[in-house]
């Protein structure tokens, strides 16, 4: 997918998009590759070309820790939005289960990008907000039906 | 009269006898008699349920599913619960929040 038809990048001119894009830096994670880390300091998000990202949570399994997939992005999708989320830290861990090429685009460079160019930085709040809200609603609906679930063992 | 005094005599003591007895038979605490087993208090025993104790038979032990499987169904629940979110965001309704799930991990 080419990067102007990222999620992020929505209605802005093609401009517009070559100057965020040349902040960024291309790289190819192989299958298997971390992306980052839970806890990990967020200074840059990335834009997914190609490939796919699992985005992970630990959980106890039989006393194991183990990274269960809350959540999967694939190209055209943004993941690490905490890089322009305080307080700047990952919520979760970032795998390319094959292999992937994402886009880093580095916070500081877009938050000095977007301060200069108010309209551009707009706009692209604008966009991360539909992602961010997205995720909202869905874990907001998934929550909801695992609470019914327990609702209905716990009454039974 | 001696006859009417020993009879007086036999009844008080038959009276203080049954007193003592009474007495004793009515004493809260323990008792150091052998034969008095020791009463344990009742409130460890769990209250009795209807119906349930004596008809439901005991719960079959879960089959072992291996953790590599367990996962697997995790992750299978995950996606099968968010493919049902996104069914409800894209047209929000009581039904389509509260569909059921064939998820093997919760069924």
């Amino acid at each position: 997918m080419a990067p102007e038809q990222s999620e992020l990048l929505k209605d802005l001119n093609a401009d517009e998009i070559q100057r965020i894009l040349a902040f960024g830096t291309r790289y190819t994670l192989p299958s298997g590759a971390s992306l980052f880390h839970l806890g990990d300091p967020a200074d840059r998000l990335f834009l997914i070309e190609r490939g796919r990202i699992r985005l992970t949570l630990p959980m106890q399994v039989r006393g194991r820790e183990e990274d269960v997939v809350v959540e999967e992005r694939t190209s055209g999708q943004t993941v690490g939005w905490s890089a322009l989320i305080p307080p700047h830290k990952f919520t979760l861990a970032a795998t390319a289960p094959l292999e992937t090429e994402v886009i880093a685009l580095p916070r500081e460079e877009l938050r000095k990008h977007f301060a200069a160019n108010s309209s551009v930085g707009y706009q692209v709040t604008l966009n991360l907000a539909v992602v961010i809200g997205h995720r909202l609603q869905l874990f907001q609906a998934m929550w909801l039906r695992e609470m019914q679930r327990t609702v209905e063992k716990h009454s039974a | 009269m001696e006859m009417f005094l020993m009879v007086l005599c036999m009844s008080m003591f038959g009276l203080a006898v049954t007193a003592i007895a009474f007495g004793a038979a009515a004493r809260p605490g323990s008792s150091s008699s052998p034969v008095q087993p020791e009463l344990r208090p009742v409130k460890t025993v769990p209250p009795g349920r209807f119906f349930t104790d004596q008809i439901m038979p005991p719960a079959a032990p879960r089959t072992h599913v291996p953790t590599e499987d367990l996962l697997r169904q995790i992750e299978n629940h995950v996606r099968l619960e968010q493919a049902a979110a996104e069914s409800f965001l894209e047209s929000p309704s009581h039904a389509q929040l509260h569909t059921k799930t064939t998820s093997a991990f919760v069924n």
